[in-house]
């Protein structure tokens, strides 16, 4: 997995090594330790396998990848309001296109993700022509396709949900990689959903750390006006970074539904916190131009770890709210004064 | 009703000698618009459904519905105003419901104490946010994003999945209550409405705020505090939700944990329809009034012509969008002309 760091470029001095405090990404793995440990010395059925791990495995993979979603536009400043009925319009073409031409797994799956670029491509697409804020745009957006999605399932289907799945998609809410074995050996208990996620991760960690597409994009969230005089092509960078936005909404959404074992109208409506959470505690700026892939893992794998446990504690869902609202507060604060003691000690953090 | 920081959008702007007329600039705003939307919009409703729209009940049901969008409209624009924003203002009017009921209940609160304690603990909270925006000089959004889970939480923690009712015969009384055939509740709204429009324009606090969010570094120059601006904000913010919160509970009759999630998106359209500019150090309290007006026309349109209640949400998303892309366009053209 590669981290994508892009540290603020206005020192002069050649940067300094990071101290190993200072590195964000080592207190979250510490944190997410910790927690680990705590929730299994209350409840030692935490490490169960079968009731604990592989599902949690599933939930990580699906938000995973919400959280990328909205890191692919935050790598811009901007924001996707909409990312969770993104999520349900892919998941409503995926559902169709097997309801109604009976198409197979991957051709539903590739219908889905191209409805998702094309909406973040159209909301991008506004953005960048008339230049209103993004969060206005997708605020909008959302509101429309609230509507639209409810209003398309009423049509298509007799309810809120297509009945029947592809062949191979029910494989991949219940399979984990052990039920497929070579002789004797078989795979460990990760869910089938994980790889898929884990591609994703790949290909945007890699998008933003060495393809030119993905340093233009963060070029332009630093300073769009120094990158277009630079000769970026601006506009054409947004659309793109929507689009993909939009593509992994559309991936998100068809990893819920696989999870769910249905394409329903409910698909990404718990989407929109979520995939802000992962990427603000894995240390991603709101403000665009540096992004952290890895640390949008570890701020996923963070949050489901203590709904998770929670959960085992037998919380109720609604309190289990206060607790990561709590945790997000003190991540960020303690995140904060990280920064000011390095900025005291001349280290840019 | 405005302190909208009035942009030249007139084509003879060049000259200042050669301004428009009074009438034409009036012609020319937003609100204009928005004034002429509304009434349009009404009088089609009222052909459309044979009157009945001017029928008592439907007349009083309209504005009384019409008085918590319109103060959480009001509440997401004070933050606006310094160019941040609030998420915690839905939940944040559900918890403020959720204790006053509690108080008046279990803790044998007299109504108007109760009622006290909300508006209270609304500005209690907004301050609370205000003061972490400040001090930890994390984004607003995070902020409030990270609050507005925690709200959630308590809001449930007050009586878990239970409802709350028969809090207060005297809340529920003003609740249904009508001075001159307009509901007291949708009255009380506009009372709040004039004194947010008082504080932004004729106030130093208000102006200082205004001028915090047109411009942090030209405020700080002329001795203005933008830290005192932001928290100031914010705990009006949530006093404004308290607001909420009461006529919530007056007009509703029984509160239970679920009040206040479907507020936070129309607390964005409302403004931002009404010409409030994300950016800050614009806002304009008539043109969100009417935005939330304008909603609630589409909204009983819904109900008279039993239409799939999402359609409300494609046409509102579509108006949103429709109004900001009309306003780029306005100030490209006007631009260009210029």
């Amino acid at each position: 997995m590669k981290q994508e760091d892009t540290t603020t470029p206005e020192q002069p001095r050649p940067p300094a090594r990071l101290p190993l405090w200072a590195n964000p990404r080592i207190g979250l793995v510490v944190l997410l330790i910790a927690l680990i440990a705590l929730f299994t010395t209350l409840r030692p059925a935490f490490l169960n396998t079968q009731l604990t791990l592989v599902p949690m495995q599933a939930d990580i993979s699906v938000y995973a990848v919400v959280g990328l979603s909205q890191l692919a536009v935050l790598s811009l400043g901007h924001m996707n309001m909409a990312v969770g009925r993104m999520a349900a319009m892919s998941a409503f073409a995926s559902g169709l296109l097997h309801d109604r031409l009976d198409a197979p797994l991957i051709v539903a799956l590739a219908g889905g993700l191209a409805m998702g670029a094309l909406l973040g491509a159209l909301a991008g697409i506004i953005i960048s022509r008339t230049g209103v804020n993004s969060f206005v745009v997708t605020l909008a957006l959302d509101f429309a396709l609230i509507g639209l999605v409810s209003l398309l399932y009423a049509t298509f289907t007799d309810g809120v949900a297509f009945n029947g799945l592809p062949a191979g998609m029910s494989a991949l809410r219940t399979d984990t990689f052990a039920d497929y074995c070579a002789g004797d050996v078989c795979g460990p208990e990760i869910p089938l959903l994980a790889p898929i996620a884990l591609v994703a991760v790949l290909v945007v960690g890699l998008l933003f750390r060495w393809s030119r597409v993905g340093r233009e994009v963060l070029m332009t969230g630093s300073n769009a006006k120094a990158a277009e005089l630079s000769g970026i092509p601006v506009g054409w960078r947004v659309v793109q970074a929507h689009a993909l936005s939009g593509l992994l909404a559309g991936l998100a959404g068809f990893l819920l539904s696989a999870n769910n074992g249905s394409f329903s109208a409910g698909v990404g409506d718990g989407f929109l916190l979520p995939s802000f959470l992962a990427p603000v505690l894995g240390g991603t700026l709101l403000v665009g131009g540096a992004v952290s892939v890895l640390g949008t893992v570890l701020g996923t794998a963070i949050t489901q770890v203590i709904y998770k446990g929670l959960n085992l504690l037998q919380f109720q869902v609604d309190e289990l709210k206060l607790y990561i609202g709590l945790v997000l507060l003190a991540a960020l604060s303690l995140d904060r004064l990280r920064h000011v003691l390095a900025e005291r000690r001349g280290v840019p953090a | 009703m405005t302190s909208t920081v009035q942009t030249p959008t007139t084509r003879a702007a060049t000259p200042p000698a050669a301004k428009p007329s009074r009438l034409r600039r009036t012609v020319r705003t937003s609100e204009f618009t928005l004034v002429m939307l509304a009434v349009i919009g009404f009088v089609a409703l009222t052909l459309t459904t044979d009157g009945n729209m001017l029928s008592a009940g439907t007349l009083a049901a309209f504005f009384r519905f019409l008085a918590v969008p319109m103060i959480i409209g009001l509440a997401q624009m004070v933050v606006l105003a310094i160019g941040q924003m609030n998420l915690s203002v839905g939940v944040l009017t559900g918890f403020c419901a959720m204790v006053a009921a509690w108080a008046m209940l279990e803790a044998g609160l007299p109504a108007p104490l109760a009622v006290l304690a909300a508006m209270l603990l609304g500005a209690a909270v907004g301050l609370g946010n205000g003061l972490l925006v400040v001090f930890t000089r994390i984004n607003a959004f995070i902020v409030t994003l990270a609050t507005m889970t925690i709200i959630d939480g308590l809001r449930y923690g007050v009586n878990g999945p239970g409802t709350y009712q028969d809090y207060s015969a005297g809340l529920a009384e003003l609740g249904q209550a009508s001075l001159l055939g307009l509901p007291v509740v949708f009255l009380i709204a506009c009372a709040v409405a004039a004194t947010v429009w008082f504080f932004f324009a004729r106030t130093v606090p208000g102006r200082h705020l205004l001028a915090s969010g047109g411009s942090p570094f030209a405020a700080r120059l002329s001795g203005v505090s933008n830290d005192r601006s932001i928290v100031l904000a914010h705990a009006l913010s949530g006093l404004l939700a308290g607001v909420a919160a009461v006529l919530t509970l007056a007009q509703s009759g029984s509160v239970n944990a679920t009040i206040g999630d479907d507020l936070l998106l129309p607390s964005f359209a409302a403004p931002i329809i009404g010409g409030v500019a994300l950016a800050g150090g614009v806002v304009s309290v008539l043109g969100t009034s009417l935005a939330a007006f304008i909603v609630r026309l589409v909204d009983v349109a819904q109900a008279q012509f039993a239409i799939n209640r999402r359609w409300v949400d494609l046409i509102v998303g579509a108006v949103v969008l429709g109004v900001v892309l009309s306003g780029a366009i306005r100030t490209k053209l006007s631009r260009r002309s210029s």
